[in-house]
């Protein structure tokens, strides 16, 4: 018996060591790497945002939110944010967590962005005329003037001057009846004859496309890169390179569009647009690109670093409806301060609770004491081995889980009180104290693991709060340790020392009156 | 010996002035929602030194948030909230509270959506209801072997609506007077009281248990008084180390989890005093079919027999 609580003692003797060992450093064990603990967003500061995925038709959106998650992914991976969080909520939701990055607005652009890269010309009539917006705005006008292009006119500001240039202004598409439609970027339909008559001068925008009728989009990228070019290699641009089958296209188009002469003219622009506005309208002057091309435009280098990273990302497959569902900010300096104060509030409360215990339960209570340090530093082990991410809310769950923890203690000790005055030797109390206070302290460790459980999902649902599911699994795996340490821990630890001479002073044992 | 049963009526009278009291502020006062359950924005904004409270108030009002509940937290934050703030809206309410303030940081911002907010709601509902079903079942079964377990667990649940509408309505009424809203954590905390009120519950319970199968005594309300005696050093002990860790946390953290910390403390001092008193007095009455007493009309008879 005695050498057998030994083994146990030298094992928890061990395990303790080990966790110290875990929380002072980093550990590398082969290819498990843990750095640190691992903190919520709440405590470092970052962003955190949940978007609805716009439904529609054609589209099935199971698949695509996949591969949505992929390209925000990619996008993200370029500012270097550690361990951000891309999740799939529900069928049709997805959260975004960067801890960290504290730009709010930077990271809804980032994220909402659809990128997509497309290639336009003007359209033509069946004469080889020009189309304009003022063409479809006169009266009797029932169809396309291209009768072979079915896909919607783009109409964007490509007269305007500076922030106004190359801005969406409608959409003209056929409606199943076959009648002539304007709509606005989010299909709603506009009044045309007066809002849009300001833009009569602009040109009409049909898809570019190879000759087997594939449009030019950036589906068909292989790569792109900022650099510096133009004027004098001063002008930021993006230098794009073709996969096998856009090379091709590119090269078809450019053949139709080559311009021999250096005149200006609208017949042989091939218009970059980004989500629907137009970012620059160059010439064809040359019949062959053989796989690069290059988009300039009046950018700032960021803004071309910004744009090449969308187009290697990709177009996200699915639209995210704007403003996000939820919306979530901390900052790094109020992070700061609440792991400041959640080293003060815990430590405070560790001490309070020893102080407690020594003070009330004397011998046994300074057991307990050892052993609740052994909880703390074990569950904070198990946070960080795991990981899990301590928010706030769950720093909340260990802290008050050490309140909780030593009640399988106090549970015992009371036992062992009554059973040592009702005549039992120390040994026989201590045995029978933790015999027969064990199914409370089952009962009630079953109660918190049912409601961790449904805080957890509560937590999980809808906007992801951490705060709550922090505190969920905190605190079960609080109760789960606490029920190692205060039962086994301290029970190894008592029996220590009935053996030893302290056992004879019963006062230690904060029994007066004991019979024996 | 001491005699807590014996007094049993005196603190199911305390528990009726509470839970009055409790009915009567959350009637009248009601529970605040939090951005959480009825959509909006909040909004931190930190100053580099605190300005004066109305004229920061009068500031919001002016850039055109007439309704914005403004709190200041801390030394210079200021805790703006509104409906749904966009963008452009916030963009521009920070830019007029910086030309009158000067620099200020963003701390925090949240801003949830109806959608959201009613769908949390509705969870957060389930949750309470799914959590105190749950328990009660597994307390049940728990109890299954005393004669009478539906009246254990009919002890149980009516413990633990007590609890939980003596917290909610203190909560209600400290929150009219402090502004304090009712949020996700605030329902973390509620469900945190409904598992350590029944731990309270559970540990009297179990010792009744035990000393009935002990027989002893055949006087049920003996067993009962004998069953709180002892356990109610266990009772106080514990809640006091909880009591412990979430003074410690109201003092240093406050913040997000402050709603949180209140509801655990309120409920911990509920809870305690109805598990220790309250609840193994029903069970008393139950078995001795006293329940003419809360009647007062037929106190009377009752004292003549």
């Amino acid at each position: 018996m005695a050498r057998r609580n030994g083994i146990v003692f030298i094992i928890i003797l061990v395990v303790f060591a080990l966790t110290i060992w875990a929380l002072l450093q980093p550990v590398h064990i082969g290819g498990f790497v843990r750095e640190d603990l691992r903190l919520g967003l709440d405590l470092v500061g970052g962003v955190h945002l949940v978007y609805q995925v716009q439904a529609s038709e054609n589209v099935t959106i199971g698949d695509s939110i996949d591969r949505a998650l992929i390209t925000i992914q990619k996008r993200i991976d370029a500012f270097g944010v550690t361990e951000p969080i891309i999740q799939k909520m529900g069928n049709d939701r997805i959260m975004v967590q960067l801890p960290g990055f504290t730009d709010i607005d930077a990271a809804k652009k980032l994220v909402e962005q659809v990128g997509f890269l497309e290639f336009r010309e003007v359209e033509k009539n069946a004469a080889g005329g020009l189309v304009y917006l003022k063409d479809y705005l006169s009266a009797n006008v029932t169809g396309f003037f291209n009768q072979t292009e079915m896909a919607n006119r783009l109409f964007v500001n490509n007269l305007g001057e500076g922030e106004e240039y190359g801005k969406f202004v409608a959409f003209l598409s056929k409606d199943q009846t076959g009648a002539l439609k304007f709509t606005d970027i989010n299909g709603n339909a506009v009044d045309n004859a007066t809002s849009l008559q300001q833009y009569g001068g602009v040109a009409s925008w049909v898809p570019s496309r190879g000759s087997d009728g594939t449009p030019l989009t950036g589906d068909l990228l292989s790569d792109a890169q900022p650099n510096l070019g133009g004027n004098l290699n001063t002008e930021p641009e993006v230098d794009i390179k073709w996969n096998d089958k856009g090379s091709v296209i590119f090269d078809q188009i450019a053949a139709r569009l080559y311009n021999p002469t250096d005149v200006y003219s609208l017949d042989h622009v091939l218009g970059i647009f980004l989500d629907n506005a137009l970012i620059s309208a160059p010439q064809i002057r040359a019949q062959a690109f053989f796989g690069s091309g290059v988009i300039s435009g009046s950018f700032t280098m960021p803004e071309a670093e910004e744009l090449a990273n969308l187009l290697k990302s990709g177009a996200l497959p699915v639209q995210l409806i704007k403003p996000p569902l939820f919306q979530e900010k901390v900052s790094a300096t109020l992070g700061e301060e609440f792991i400041d104060m959640s080293w003060k509030a815990g430590l405070v409360a560790i001490l309070l609770v020893m102080a407690f215990m020594i003070a009330y339960y004397r011998l046994p209570g300074l057991m307990a004491s050892l052993a609740l340090v052994f909880y703390g530093t074990l569950t904070l082990a198990i946070c960080k081995l795991w990981p899990i991410t301590l928010s706030l809310g769950g720093i909340g769950g260990i802290i008050v889980s050490m309140g909780i923890a030593v009640d399988a203690n106090v549970l015992i000790f009371e036992r062992m009180k009554e059973e040592f005055r009702a005549g039992r030797t120390l040994g026989a109390a201590i045995e029978a104290g933790f015999h027969r206070a064990w199914t409370a302290i089952w009962d009630s460790n079953v109660t918190t693991f049912i409601a961790c459980v449904i805080l957890f999902w509560l937590g999980s649902a809808a906007m992801r709060n951490a705060a709550v599911t922090g505190f969920a699994v905190t605190l079960f795996i609080g109760a789960i340790v606490s029920m190692f340490t205060a039962v086994t821990v301290t029970r190894t630890l008592l029996r220590m020392l009935t053996g030893s001479g302290l056992a004879r002073k019963s006062w230690l044992f904060s029994v007066t009156g004991g019979k024996k | 010996m001491l005699d807590i049963i014996g007094k049993r009526f005196w603190f199911f009278l305390i528990s009726g002035v509470l839970i009055v009291i409790a009915v009567i502020s959350l009637s009248t006062f009601g529970l605040k929602p939090s951005i959480e359950f009825s959509s909006g924005s909040l909004l931190t904004v930190r100053l580099e030194t605190a300005v004066d409270f109305t004229e920061f108030q009068q500031a919001v009002a002016d850039l055109g948030h007439p309704d914005a509940i403004i709190q200041k937290v801390g030394d210079a934050d200021y805790l703006i909230r509104t409906e749904e703030l966009g963008e452009d809206a916030k963009a521009q309410l920070e830019a007029g509270l910086t030309a009158r303030f000067g620099t200020l940081s963003e701390a925090q911002f949240s801003s949830v959506s109806p959608m959201v907010a009613q769908e949390t709601a509705r969870n957060a509902l389930i949750a309470v209801v799914i959590a105190m079903v749950g328990m009660l079942l597994y307390v049940t079964w728990a109890f299954r072997k005393m004669p009478n377990p539906f009246r254990w667990g009919s002890c149980f649940t009516i413990a633990l609506f007590h609890d939980i509408l003596v917290t909610v309505g203190l909560f209600s009424l400290f929150g009219r007077i402090f502004g304090w809203e009712m949020n996700l954590m605030f329902i973390t905390g509620i469900l945190g009281i409904v598992g350590v009120s029944l731990d309270n519950t559970i540990v009297v319970f179990d010792r009744m248990r035990e000393n009935q199968r002990l027989g002893v005594s055949a006087d049920f309300e003996v067993v009962a008084n004998r069953s709180q005696i002892e356990t109610l050093s266990r009772s106080f002990n514990t809640s006091l180390t909880i009591l412990i860790t979430l003074v410690a946390l109201l003092l240093f953290i406050g913040g997000t989890i402050q709603n949180f910390v209140i509801v655990l403390l309120i409920g911990l001092i509920a809870g305690t005093f109805d598990s220790v008193f309250v609840a193994p007095g029903l069970l008393v009455v139950w078995d001795k079919n006293e329940w003419g007493r809360f009647l007062p009309w037929r106190k009377s008879s009752r004292a003549k027999a």
